[in-house]
């Protein structure tokens, strides 16, 4: 498959705004009830939809994010209830019809930027509970973003009409999607609200997700969402639902991974703030997945390295740099990862900083997600601990590694802690250091 | 290197420390061209890092940071250092250190960021002592907020632990979580003592701020915080780069140039590492090259306009040096254990006498009880009792866990004799002079010193402390001061409330060398807050030009 089409779809990388709770606006006579509004919100939550609809600093909702798309770059819209400018004309009728069906009040097409094909399979209780919330508990934002112009033929909005013929949705739930049974209420989390397979089912050549290889992994803007299936060699099959839960709500499990990038923003924003009981069908669904073997991951990800056998006294010249050569692997981790993660690459007692042996990250025959994580850094605001690694990349106020720098310190990781020496080169970085977020 | 035709911006600066380089961030954002020239050279962060993994020597704050022949600065403190030349009775107790590199000296501070107290700039009217500043704390105020965001500043609320310095906003961020050893040493002194242990206010992070990571407590922020949760100047740099600026390293300035009327200054000429001569010419210069080096320069540019140097019709630059020289001791706890070290090394000071009546003849202080790891000097004496084996382990544990080490800043004040020459024998490859400073500490300071002398006896005896280990003399602590004082005279002073030069209209001087008096917090964030004043006043002025 070419790498381009892979490219669809990604998640804020940088949107500065935590939202752990939504403004409110002052309540009025007429409002609905509370219960619904509550529902409303949660599903809001669990969709993730403030993560593409909010601008890097912008405010929430009011679209104005950039997704790049292998047909040029979407702008995400404003959907606040300000009748000009956002959703404030929307029946619910018109709401349900964009939400999971892509079709826009005007009649026009959505870009499947908008994961319609995955809300397509909300209940139409969550439907109106969304509607609901959106018109009285979103603060309406009387501005407009920048409007999306695509390459042709994308360009022509009847384009996605015949897109949509082809690509696969969801079939709608019924029924009150709060009493369903673990499973089903799992099936119905992962795929009509957290849209997992958008970033985690690689796509055939029409950009449609392949159902037949659910969760099998696929790249991303330089990020690589990985096989999340039920395999044990190139899936998540070791874990425990009691792992994926902490995962989900945290970011992190000791000995097995974390999140960042695109997955940090979701942990961020949508999974730690689900219920315990969703959290738990969630992982549960996710971890029946049908397992797919991996074309590139051979062992579990999860079980490569152990602690390296650090001397007591350094041997060697004890020496200071006084001529700036550039330095190798081991001197680059040295000083630059070994105050965090240790020098034996165990991280921090507490697990802040991970260790780097029993790492999925780093144990992982791609070395993408490393390398990403080396370039843009790590901020993720989850489960009540804010985790912070600063970037490396040519805009780090901590230190500028050059691509041949961090070429090298990803592959003295790797070897040391991980699945081997990959041989990543500075062309790599190079272009992965290109994939970065783009704000309008 | 730009070319010789580039070299010229609106404002030219000497020096990229925190002074330097945050008045060029302030003027590139605001569309001001600026050109900064750094004697030093740029080095990231990752080689410092790997100098101080593989020093053999760890508490050498200098270690790290090797120096280039065209730009030299103290190799340590200690005397002689072949390159700042101490003279007078208390020489030794004037070693100060410094880094000529691009970003400064803060690459090795511990992030200490007081405000100065009000009684502070008024030391004249109030006490009868020094000299009075050219402006007021209400002056300086927004300045202070502005260095505290810029640098990311954590502190106490002043509702629960006021400082004494009035704010009119809070800390950007929360204060550190107090240590252990802390921990027990504010319980003794809230139960055992009159006084009290306050939180020092820190340039380091306590949450993910400007793309930074949280302190995690590597306990070495001298000589290098390994992660960059602590503010340093480089980052000032790199933010003036990203809006504009130009820095130019390796750029060693040694004459100033002024016009016919010798009003205004016209360029600055610096030698490259070969000696090469540069011209740079703008609209305003500032001087911001660290205490010692400003005044180096002003008198190295003597010419026959200026036979006594740049901005020297008083007479008074190179004059009035001050310090924090204070006092230190260390201990064995007879109490329980401390475990110091965990943690940023400075965090907890004893503010009950930065001020008070008894100024009016003996000086200010402040304590620090200071939280770094002590393995290294329990291993000594350890050692030096004559432990072997087992014994001896159980003893570096003993020790390390029981050791308490007290510094403190004691107020100094402005003595014109007290003074900073060329040497007249040592040269550097570029042939520009080393600095040589005669010092003999005021007896304001004297007695401050004696009085805190008393007070750690005190401590020692409530802590039923043993093997005590007073530094011999005095402690200089790097804080360097005064030495192109400010003041509303131009007769005895060399700049004027706005860090102008009276003698030059087009000229200013941003760094500790303005001081009139010393106070005893440390003297950063003062500096950086003036510095931050100077680019205001240079905005409104080239605005309107």
């Amino acid at each position: 498959m070419p790498d381009v089409t892979r490219k669809i779809l990604w998640s804020v990388l940088t949107a500065g705004t935590a939202l752990a709770t939504f403004s409110a606006v002052p309540a009025r006579a007429d409002d609905p009830s509370a219960d619904l509004m509550a529902r409303g919100e949660y599903i809001a939550t669990a969709g993730d939809c403030v993560a593409c609809h909010t601008a890097p600093g912008g405010k929430p909702f009011a679209g104005g994010l950039k997704i790049t798309t292998p047909m040029g770059d979407v702008v995400t819209t404003n959907i606040t209830p300000d009748p000009d400018h956002g959703i404030g004309k929307y029946t619910e009728e018109d709401f349900e019809k964009s939400l999971r069906h892509g079709i826009r009040r005007d009649g026009s097409r959505l870009y499947p930027a908008m994961p319609y094909v995955s809300y397509s399979g909300m209940t139409d209780g969550d439907v109106k509970a969304l509607y609901t919330w959106f018109m009285h508990g979103v603060k309406p934002v009387a501005e407009t973003p920048p409007v999306t112009s695509l390459n042709f033929p994308a360009n022509l909005r009847i384009t996605m009409g015949l897109w949509n013929m082809v690509a696969t949705s969801e079939t709608p739930e019924t029924g009150d999607s709060a009493t369903f049974d673990k499973l089903r209420r799992g099936k119905y989390l992962a795929r009509a609200l957290e849209h997992c397979g958008t970033c985690h089912t690689p796509r055939n050549i029409m950009l449609s997700e392949k159902e037949d290889s659910y969760l099998a992994g696929a790249s991303l803007l330089g990020w690589y969402a990985p096989n999340i299936t039920s395999s044990k060699t190139g899936g998540i099959g070791n874990w425990s639902e009691d792992n994926l839960v902490e995962y989900l709500k945290t970011g992190h499990v000791a000995g097995l991974s974390q999140a960042a990038g695109p997955m940090g923003e979701a942990v961020e924003h949508s999974t730690s703030h689900l219920t315990d009981d969703d959290l738990h069908a969630l992982a549960a669904y996710i971890l029946q997945v049908p397992a797919m073997t991996d074309e590139a991951e051979h062992s579990p990800r999860e079980q490569f390295g152990k602690p390296l056998e650090e001397a007591d006294v350094r041997s060697g010249e004890l020496t200071r740099i006084d001529k700036l050569d550039q330095m190798d692997g081991a001197q680059i981790y040295d000083a630059n990862c070994a105050a965090c993660h240790g020098g034996n690459g165990a991280g921090t007692a507490d697990h802040y900083a991970p260790s780097l042996f029993h790492n999925s990250v780093v144990g992982s025959a791609r070395p993408d997600d490393l390398i990403m994580a080396v370039l843009n850094g790590v901020d993720r605001n989850a489960g009540g601990v804010h985790v912070h690694m600063p970037a490396f990349n040519q805009t780090s106020d901590v230190e500028r590694l050059s691509n041949a720098e961090i070429a090298s310190v990803v592959n003295y990781v790797t070897a040391t802690f991980g699945s081997g020496d990959h041989g990543v080169t500075a062309e790599q970085v190079e272009k992965m250091g290109k994939e970065l977020p783009k704000t309008p | 290197m730009p070319s010789e035709q580039d070299l010229s911006a609106d404002v030219v600066i000497v020096g990229s420390g925190v002074a330097g380089s945050s008045i060029a961030n302030e003027l590139a954002r605001a569309g001001i061209s600026v050109i900064v020239l750094e004697a030093g050279p740029r080095v990231d962060r990752q080689h410092f890092v790997e100098n101080f993994r593989n020093l053999e020597n760890k508490p050498s704050y200098q270690g790290p940071f090797p120096a280039v022949p065209w730009a030299r600065h103290p190799p340590d403190q200690v005397t002689p250092n072949d390159y700042l030349h101490t003279t007078g009775p208390d020489a030794e107790a004037y070693q100060q250190v410094y880094l000529r590199m691009m970003g400064g000296t803060t690459w090795h501070w511990a992030g200490c960021a007081w405000r100065y107290l009000p009684s502070d700039f008024e030391l004249k009217t109030r006490y009868g002592q020094g000299r009075d500043w050219a402006l007021k704390y209400d002056d300086l105020e927004p300045f202070y907020y502005q260095a505290e965001v810029m640098m990311g500043v954590c502190g106490p609320d002043p509702k629960v632990e006021d400082l004494g310095s009035p704010r009119k906003q809070p800390y950007p961020m929360d204060a550190l979580p107090i240590s252990y050893a802390a921990q027990q040493f504010r319980k003794l002194i809230s139960e055992k003592t009159p006084y009290r242990v306050v939180h020092e206010p820190q340039a380091r992070n306590t949450r993910p701020y400007d793309s930074r990571p949280t302190c995690e407590g590597h306990n070495n922020c001298m000589p290098i915080c390994p992660i960059g949760a602590m503010y340093n100047g480089s980052y000032s740099v790199y933010h003036a780069e990203a809006a504009g600026a130009k820095f130019v390293p390796n750029a060693v300035v040694y004459r100033i140039e002024r016009d016919s009327a010798n009003k205004r200054v016209t360029a600055v000429h610096y030698y490259d590492p070969d000696k090469g001569s540069h011209r740079v010419t703008g609209k305003y210069f500032v001087i911001a090259a660290h205490c010692i080096e400003t005044a180096k320069l002003m008198l190295f540019s003597a010419d026959e306009q200026s036979p006594d140097g740049i901005a020297n019709s008083s007479g008074h630059v190179g004059r009035n040096m001050m310090d924090h020289t204070g006092v230190q001791v260390s201990f064995i706890s007879g109490d329980k254990a401390l475990w110091p070290g965990r943690g940023p090394l400075e965090t907890n000071v004893i503010d009950n006498f930065r001020d008070g009546d008894w100024r009016n003849e003996r000086g200010a202080y402040l304590v620090h009880m200071v939280d770094d790891n002590q393995v290294d000097l329990a291993t000594q004496l350890a050692i030096s009792k004559g432990y072997v084996g087992r014994e001896l382990e159980e003893q570096i544990r003993y020790l390390a866990s029981h050791t308490v080490r007290l510094f403190s800043h004691n107020e100094g004040l402005a003595d014109p004799d007290n003074r900073l020459t060329l040497s007249k024998t040592n040269k550097d490859i570029l042939g520009i002079p080393h600095p040589e400073v005669y010092y003999k500490l005021p007896e304001y300071t004297v007695k401050s010193c004696e009085h805190t002398r008393g007070l750690f006896r005190d401590l020692i005896g409530l802590m039923h402390g043993t093997d005590e280990e007073w530094t011999p003399g005095y402690f200089p602590q790097d804080h360097p001061a005064g030495s192109t004082i400010m003041g509303t005279d131009p007769k005895d002073s060399v700049v004027d409330g706005f860090c102008r030069t009276h003698d030059h209209e087009n000229l200013f001087i941003a760094s500790s060398s303005v001081f009139s008096s010393v106070g005893t917090g440390n003297i950063t964030l003062t500096v950086a807050a003036l510095a931050l004043r100077v680019a205001d006043t240079l905005k409104k002025e080239l605005a309107h030009a």
